[in-house]
C-alpha cells in the first residue's frame, strides 16, 4: 500500500504541476474593439480574448463589411494576452462591421465559433449573422475515440490494481487472463488515442497531440507487457521502474514488475484524460484534482469488476465449502474496495458538477447534462447489482454456501452497465458543458416556465450599461420574441419603475442599452419575454450595483433568499474596523426583513460570532449590518445564518 | 375644532394612499388617432387580480376636445395577454353620464401586463390600436395581497400551481411506493428460494 501512495502521490503533484493548463471550449470572453463597439477612429488590429488557449493554426478572425468583404489580414496570431488572439487589420472607413471568429482549443481542439459587429462613425450597427450553436457537435469518430480510450482505461488500471493488491492470480491461467486483460486495455487506449488523433486530423493542437501520443504509448506499454511479460525483467526496464521509486527487484516475485508498470502505465493514461478535460476548464487544480480522482475510482471499480469477474469468478471452484469461503474472502476485499471506490466516485462527480451546471434543468435540457443525467442512472443500477452482491452473494459465500453462479450472472450484467456509463462519459467530455464563463460582471440564470433565461450585465457599476438576455427552450435559442423588455426598480429607494426595450442581436440574445440602474444599490431587473400566442414569461434579476469602482458586491443564493453581500470600507484592512451589509432578497424579489441574521467566522484567528443589525430607517428595508471591531489578515469565510433556515457562505479577503 | 380634526385626518387618509401607492405607475395613455385622442386606461386603478374592472377609453376630438360618441357601435375592443395566448372580446359601452367615455368590464384574474386592442371606425377615420401596460402608460393587474387583512388569500393561480405540485409529490410518491413493493417481493422471493 505505501508503494500504492507514493504512486498516487507523484501522479497528484504532476496534476498540481500540470494546472496551469486550462480548458475544453474557448469561448469568447472579451475583444478589443468590444461587440458593439462604436468608435471615432478604425482600429490597427482586432484582439479576441477566449476563455481558454486557442491553438491559432486552427483558428481563424474575419473583418467583414456590409458586403461581406474582408478587411483582415488573414494573420491570425497569440495576441500577448494568455488567451487572445488577434488579427491586422488594413485601412477601413467609416461603417459598420461584423467579426467572424472561429477558435480551436489548444487542449481538446473542440472548435467554437460566433460573431460581433462594432461601427466607426455614427451609422448603425450592422445585423449579426445566425452562424448557430457556439460548440460544434462532436464527431462520431471523437466519440468513439473517448469511449475506447476510457474502457481501456478503466480495464488497464482497474486490472492491475485487482492484481497487485487485491487478488494475486493463482496459478498460471489465472495470469494468462490477467495479460488477456491488459492485452484488450492497451489495444483499447491505443486505438482510442489514435482515433482521436485521426478524428482532428491536420488541425491538430500541438498540445493535444503531444498527450493523446502519451496517452497511445502507454497503451503499447499495457499490451506490450502482456504478450510479453519477459519485458518488464529486462535489466533497463527493471532499472527504470526501481529508479523511481516504485518497486524493489529481487525479493519481488517475477510478475510484480510488470503489473506495477501496468499501473504505473494505467495512472499516466488516466492522467492524459485529465489533461485535457472539461476539468481544467474552471483553472483550478482542485477541479483537476477532483477528475483525477474520478477516473481513478471509476477504473478501480469497473475495471476491477471485470477482472474480478474474468480473472476469478469465471472460473473459480465451489466444490467445497473452503473453496466458497476463499472465494468469498476474495469478494469481500473487492466489495470493500469497490465501496470506497464509490464514495470517492460520487463525491468527485458531485463536487464536479456543482461546478458544471447551472440549473438542475441543465439535467434534461443540455447534451452535457443528459448524458450526465445517464451516467448518473446507470451508476444508481450498477450500484444496486454491487449491493446485491455485497450483501447477499457475499456473506453467502463467506457462510459456505454456493453463490458463484450468481454472481457470474451479476458481474456480467455490472460489466454491461459499465459500457454504457463509459460511452456516457465519451458523450459528457466531448460537449460543453453548462456553466461556461463570460465577461458580464453579473451572471445569473433562472429557469422559468420552460424557458432558460440568462441575464449579463456588463458592468456592476453605476451609470450606462449593457443588458442582455439570453432565451433558450431546450437546447434551442428563441428568436423573434414579440418583446423582451427589462424594468428596473430599486430596493433601497423608490425611484420609480424604467423600462427598456430589448432588440434580438443574436439568435435568442437580446439586449438593451441604458442608464437605468443610475444609483449604488440593489434593483430589481424583471425581464420579461413576450413570445407569440403564449403568456407572458416573467422573472425578477437582483442586480448589486457597487460604487466607487470596487465591484465587491457578491451575491449569495441561500434558497429561498438571495443575500447581496458587500462591505465597508470595499478593501478590508487587517485590525481596522468593517462593517459587513446584507441585503436579504426574498423570492419575488423584495427585500425581506424582520429576520435574525448571525455571522460566523472561519479564518487565520479566532472571532466570535456577530449577530446582525437591522435598521430600516437608517440602512434599508431588507438591509443587515455586521459590525466587526477588527479582523486579522488573510482568507476569512464569513457564514451567513438566516435564524434557524438557510445559511450562506461570503468569502472576505482582509489585506496588511 | 372637531371639523378641523376631521379634515386633517382626511388629508391624511388621502396623503397616505398616494403613498401607499407610490410604487404603482398610475395613469391612462394618451396617443392621437387621425384627429382623434384616445385615453386608455383601467376602469380602476391600482387594477388588482380578481377585482371587477375593465377597460376605460376617452375619445375626443383633438382640437376642442369634443367627446366622440357612438363609437360602442363602430369599434371592437378586445384585451389581450401575453403574446395573443388569451384574447377576450370585450362588450364596449357608452357611459350615459359623460359623453366620449367608453368601459369594457372584465375582471383580471393574472397579475402582469395586458394589452387593449381597439379596432374599427372612428367616424371616417380607420382604427387599430394596442395600448399595453407599462411604466409610461397605465400599470398592469397587480396582486391584492397588501390589501388583505388578517389572512392572505391565495390567488386562483397560486392555487393552481399548488395543486400542480402537489400532484408532482403525489406521483413521485407512488412510484416509489411502487418501488418498495416490488423491492419487498423481490426479496422474500429470492428469501424463499
Amino acid at each position: 500500500m505505501r508503494r500504492l501512495a507514493v504512486i498516487v502521490a507523484c501522479v497528484l503533484g504532476g496534476v498540481a504541476l500540470f494546472g496551469s493548463i486550462a480548458d475544453a471550449h474557448a469561448n469568447y470572453v472579451r475583444s478589443n474593439p468590444a461587440s458593439d463597439a462604436r468608435l471615432v477612429k478604425p482600429p490597427a488590429d482586432v484582439r479576441i480574448e477566449f476563455s481558454e488557449p486557442p491553438d491559432p493554426k486552427g483558428s481563424d478572425i474575419q473583418v467583414l463589411d456590409a458586403s461581406g468583404k474582408r478587411h483582415d489580414k488573414g494573420d491570425v496570431a497569440p495576441s500577448g494576452d494568455p488567451n487572445g488572439l488577434k488579427v491586422s487589420v488594413g485601412p477601413i472607413g467609416d461603417g459598420g462591421y461584423v467579426v467572424a471568429w472561429t477558435a480551436t482549443s489548444a487542449v481538446d481542439g473542440h472548435t467554437t465559433r460566433g460573431n460581433f459587429a462594432f461601427v466607426i462613425g455614427s451609422g448603425p450597427l450592422p445585423a449579426v449573422p445566425d452562424v448557430g450553436a457556439s460548440a460544434l457537435p462532436p464527431e462520431p469518430l471523437e466519440i468513439a475515440g473517448r469511449a475506447l480510450s476510457y474502457a481501456g482505461i478503466a480495464l488497464g488500471l482497474g486490472t492491475a490494481f485487482f492484481v497487485l493488491f487485491l487478488r494475486v492470480p493463482a496459478d498460471s491461467e489465472e495470469i494468462r487472463r490477467e495479460s488477456m486483460l491488459l492485452l484488450a486495455a492497451g489495444a483499447l487506449v491505443f486505438v482510442g488515442s489514435v482515433a482521436l488523433i485521426a478524428e482532428q486530423g491536420s488541425k491538430l493542437p500541438p498540445r493535444l497531440g503531444a498527450v493523446l501520443a502519451i496517452r497511445a504509448f502507454t497503451g503499447v506499454v499495457l499490451a506490450a507487457l502482456s504478450v510479453a511479460p519477459p519485458l518488464a525483467r529486462m535489466r533497463p526496464v527493471a532499472a527504470l521502474a526501481n529508479g523511481a521509486g516504485v518497486m524493489t527487484l529481487g525479493a519481488l516475485s517475477l510478475d510484480r514488475p510488470r503489473r506495477v508498470i501496468a499501473l504505473a502505465a494505467g495512472l499516466a493514461a488516466a492522467l492524459t484524460a485529465t489533461l485535457v478535460s472539461h476539468a481544467t476548464a474552471l483553472g483550478s487544480v482542485k477541479s483537476m484534482v477532483l477528475d483525477f480522482t474520478h477516473i481513478l475510482a471509476i477504473s478501480v471499480w469497473t475495471g476491477g469488476v471485470v477482472a474480478l469477474l474474468v480473472i476469478v469468478l469465471l472460473r473459480a471452484r465451489e466444490n467445497t465449502p473452503e473453496q466458497r469461503r476463499a472465494l468469498g474472502a476474495t469478494v469481500w476485499r473487492f466489495s470493500v474496495t469497490a465501496l470506497i471506490a464509490v464514495a470517492l466516485l460520487v463525491t468527485a462527480g458531485a463536487l464536479q458538477a456543482f461546478d458544471r451546471l447551472v440549473l438542475i434543468n441543465d439535467l434534461y435540457e443540455t447534451p452535457y447534462g443528459i448524458a450526465l443525467a445517464v451516467k448518473i442512472a446507470m451508476l444508481v443500477i450498477a450500484l444496486a447489482i454491487g449491493a446485491l452482491n455485497l450483501l447477499r452473494w457475499g456473506p453467502r459465500l463467506r457462510a459456505g454456501l454456493a453463490a458463484r453462479a450468481a454472481l457470474v450472472r451479476d458481474t456480467i450484467a455490472e460489466s454491461a452497465i459499465f459500457v454504457v456509463i463509459i460511452l456516457a462519459a465519451a458523450f459528457l467530455t466531448a460537449f460543453a458543458p453548462p456553466a461556461q464563463p463570460s465577461a458580464a460582471a453579473y451572471d445569473q440564470t433562472q429557469h422559468v416556465s420552460v424557458l432558460r433565461l440568462e441575464m449579463l450585465v456588463a458592468s456592476a457599476q453605476p451609470g450606462r450599461n449593457r443588458y442582455v438576455l439570453r432565451v433558450h427552450q431546450g437546447l434551442a435559442p428563441v428568436q423573434s420574441a414579440e418583446k423582451v423588455a427589462f424594468r428596473f426598480t430599486m430596493i433601497e429607494h423608490d425611484m420609480g419603475e424604467q423600462e427598456l426595450v430589448a432588440v434580438e442581436r443574436a439568435p435568442g440574445e437580446y439586449v438593451a442599452d441604458g442608464s437605468p440602474t443610475a444609483m449604488f444599490g440593489t434593483w430589481r431587473i424583471k425581464a420579461i419575454v413576450r413570445l407569440t400566442g403564449r403568456e407572458d414569461v416573467t422573472t425578477v434579476f437582483t442586480l448589486p450595483v457597487g460604487a466607487g469602482g470596487t465591484g465587491t458586491s457578491v451575491v449569495i443564493t441561500a434558497a429561498p433568499y438571495t443575500l447581496i453581500v458587500f462591505t465597508d470600507p470595499s478593501q478590508a484592512q487587517a485590525g481596522a474596523p468593517l462593517a459587513i451589509f446584507v441585503v436579504v432578497i426574498g423570492q419575488d424579489g423584495s427585500p425581506v426583513t424582520g429576520k435574525a441574521l448571525r455571522a460566523t467566522f472561519s479564518g487565520p484567528s479566532a472571532q466570535a460570532p456577530i449577530d446582525a443589525v437591522e435598521d430600516a430607517a437608517t440602512l434599508g428595508p431588507g438591509r443587515y449590518k455586521i459590525a466587526i471591531a477588527a479582523l486579522d489578515a488573510g482568507a476569512w469565510k464569513v457564514t451567513i445564518g438566516i435564524g434557524n433556515e438557510v445559511s450562506g457562505t461570503y468569502s472576505l479577503e482582509v489585506s496588511r | 375644532m372637531s371639523r378641523l380634526l376631521a379634515a386633517i385626518a382626511v388629508f391624511a387618509i388621502v396623503v397616505s394612499s398616494f403613498a401607499f401607492s407610490s410604487n404603482v405607475a398610475l395613469g391612462h395613455e394618451h396617443r392621437n388617432v387621425g384627429p382623434y385622442t384616445f385615453v386608455v386606461g383601467w376602469l380602476v386603478e391600482p387594477a388588482y387580480v380578481n377585482y371587477a374592472n375593465g377597460l376605460s377609453l376617452d375619445v375626443t376630438e383633438t382640437e376642442g376636445g369634443k367627446p366622440l360618441e357612438g363609437l360602442e357601435k363602430t369599434i371592437k375592443a378586445e384585451v389581450i395577454v401575453g403574446g395573443g395566448a388569451k384574447t377576450l372580446s370585450l362588450n364596449l359601452a357608452a357611459d350615459e353620464e359623460s359623453p366620449g367615455h367608453y368601459q369594457g368590464r372584465f375582471i383580471p384574474t393574472k397579475t402582469g401586463d395586458y394589452i387593449f386592442h381597439l379596432f374599427g371606425n372612428a367616424g371616417p377615420t380607420n382604427v387599430d390600436e394596442r395600448f399595453e401596460s407599462g411604466p409610461n402608460t397605465f400599470d398592469g393587474a397587480v396582486s391584492a395581497d397588501q390589501l388583505q387583512f388578517p389572512d392572505k388569500v391565495p390567488a386562483n393561480a397560486d392555487l393552481a400551481a399548488r395543486l400542480d405540485q402537489l400532484q408532482t409529490l403525489v406521483i413521485a410518491g407512488i412510484v416509489v411506493a411502487g418501488l418498495a413493493v416490488i423491492a419487498s417481493v423481490g426479496g422474500l422471493v429470492m428469501r424463499r428460494t
